[in-house]
């Protein structure tokens, strides 16, 4: 009996624990984060596309279409599930100029001028952002920050997506084109509430860069370039997409980042 | 005596240096952040840099690892039809670049275009089916000069074109840049991304060949 009640009480802990995470939540910083909650997806499966028509419309010679279907069925990979098992915080914005400023006491962005705070900080490198971390977390000593997972990214940019994003919608949620990022949530959110995931600038998150077109079920152990993902308004909607694996250095001046909040 | 002529031609000019040994690929590299691929096929065969699609679909941007400012670049290519690449001038590491197209499916080999950026004086190589060899060597000279870009082409020897830009087009200002190859992409990740017609961009199996590139460093 005495067991029985133990067991609930420890259940209605863990489950008054988990319950009790806000949905939301915004650090003294002003940084805004959303809870992601645990599940999975099929990351990394390439289903390549084969045209059959031309520019205008005319049909493409039967040869080609039969050759570029063989080998697009060829590359074709499957992809694998990929489980998100402890729930995380993260940006609803990327890291701003003005969020930059106050933790670091400078702005490296190219893209600085009185009217920028709110554009995404940009001009960084990974060793910057770790840096940055490094000083967010021993400021505000209740909480511990640090870069996504490339999975932890990409599930929270697909918010239950299973498949890629079609073009129509990209088009609704990311800044592309134009001389200069823009300031953080000018376009739709997505379906999980967070801004910019696409386009604006990269996103540096913690994972080594593997030279391939995915990534690998497991991260590299070494590598010298860490991973970009969700591109920039230098980018095109061909790769403003949630499965592009990019990697550093990049351009400079369209790569920022978004920071994940752990949950205690 | 055909034979030999050619041979002569297919060298590089006096007072440029070469920037691709002909053996590997020291001293380039890929792009890892253009939207035409990041796992681009290139390799060397035959002393000439062969650029091709990997895997199926994707391009890619293959760039010099130094950046160049004031400059002529020479470099000989051959082509296969239905393939659009290009040569990318003053590129940045994303693949934003001033262009020479290379596309002989769309008949617009030599043109000045703009990649990932709008071009404010653009051009076409008119008098280019004069002096160009289909399936064959083609030898490029590109001068490019000034913080506001100067830009010339010559095919074959033959002056194809002379602009003057009346600003410098690129994003943050940028006034030098890379060399870079280009592969054209022409698949998506998956059909729920939507239709695309590009096969036309780059025809399965396709290959732009590269080869005695050199570059001479002008004041």
């Amino acid at each position: 009996m005495k067991f029985k009640t133990l067991i609930s009480f420890l259940l209605l802990f863990i489950f008054t624990k988990a319950a009790a995470q806000s949905p939301t939540y915004t650090n003294t910083f002003g940084m805004q984060f959303v809870l992601i909650k645990p599940g999975s997806m099929v990351a990394c499966k390439f289903q390549p596309t084969v045209g059959h028509v031309d520019f205008e419309g005319k049909p493409l010679p039967e040869k080609i279409v039969k050759e570029a279907t063989a080998m697009a069925k060829k590359d074709a990979m499957p992809g694998f599930k990929v489980s998100i098992t402890k729930q995380f915080y993260i940006g609803v914005f990327e890291v701003t100029q003005e969020q930059w400023q106050q933790v670091m006491g400078s702005n490296p962005s190219v893209f600085k001028s009185d009217s920028s705070a709110k554009q995404p900080v940009e001009n960084i490198t990974w060793n910057d952002a770790q840096v940055f971390i490094k000083k967010l977390n021993a400021t505000d000593k209740d909480h511990v920050y640090r870069l996504p997972t490339e999975f932890e990214w990409e599930y929270a940019a697909r918010a239950g997506a299973q498949d890629d994003i079609a073009w129509k919608e990209i088009f609704t949620l990311a800044v592309l084109g134009g001389n200069t990022p823009s300031i953080g949530g000018t376009k739709k959110p997505n379906a999980w509430g967070l801004y910019d995931m696409l386009g604006n600038v990269w996103e540096w998150v913690e994972d080594l860069y593997n030279e391939k077109i995915f990534a690998d079920p497991s991260p590299l152990q070494n590598g010298k370039e860490h991973v970009l993902k969700g591109a920039a308004f230098t980018s095109d909607v061909k790769n403003a997409t949630y499965m592009t694996h990019a990697g550093g250095p990049g351009n400079g001046f369209d790569i920022g980042l978004r920071i994940v909040m752990e949950v205690k | 005596m055909c034979f030999n002529a050619c041979m002569l031609k297919a060298q590089i000019p006096q007072g440029f240096s070469p920037i691709f040994n002909g053996k590997n690929l020291d001293g380039w590299h890929i792009s890892r952040t253009t939207h035409q691929g990041t796992t681009l096929g290139c390799e060397v065969k035959n002393k000439a840099i062969c650029i091709t699609q990997k895997p199926f679909g994707q391009g890619g941007v293959l760039l010099s690892d130094k950046k160049y400012k004031n400059f002529e670049l020479y470099l000989e290519a051959k082509v296969d039809s239905m393939s659009n690449g290009g040569i990318f001038i003053r590129s940045s590491e994303s693949g934003i670049a001033y262009q020479i197209e290379i596309d002989e499916n769309a008949g617009s080999t030599g043109s000045l275009y703009g990649e990932r950026m709008p071009v404010s004086l653009s051009a076409v190589a008119k008098e280019r089916a004069k002096v160009w060899k289909a399936n064959d060597w083609n030898a490029f000279r590109i001068r490019m000069t000034g913080d506001t870009p100067h830009i010339t082409l010559w095919i074959n020897d033959v002056q194809m074109w002379d602009v003057q830009e009346p600003k410098n087009d690129f994003i943050a200002g940028a006034v030098s840049g890379m060399i870079g190859l280009q592969s054209h992409w022409t698949a998506l990740y998956s059909p729920a991304s939507g239709e695309w017609n590009g096969l036309t961009s780059w025809a399965p199996g396709a290959v732009h060949r590269f080869r005695n590139i050199a570059i001479k460093e002008l004041e």
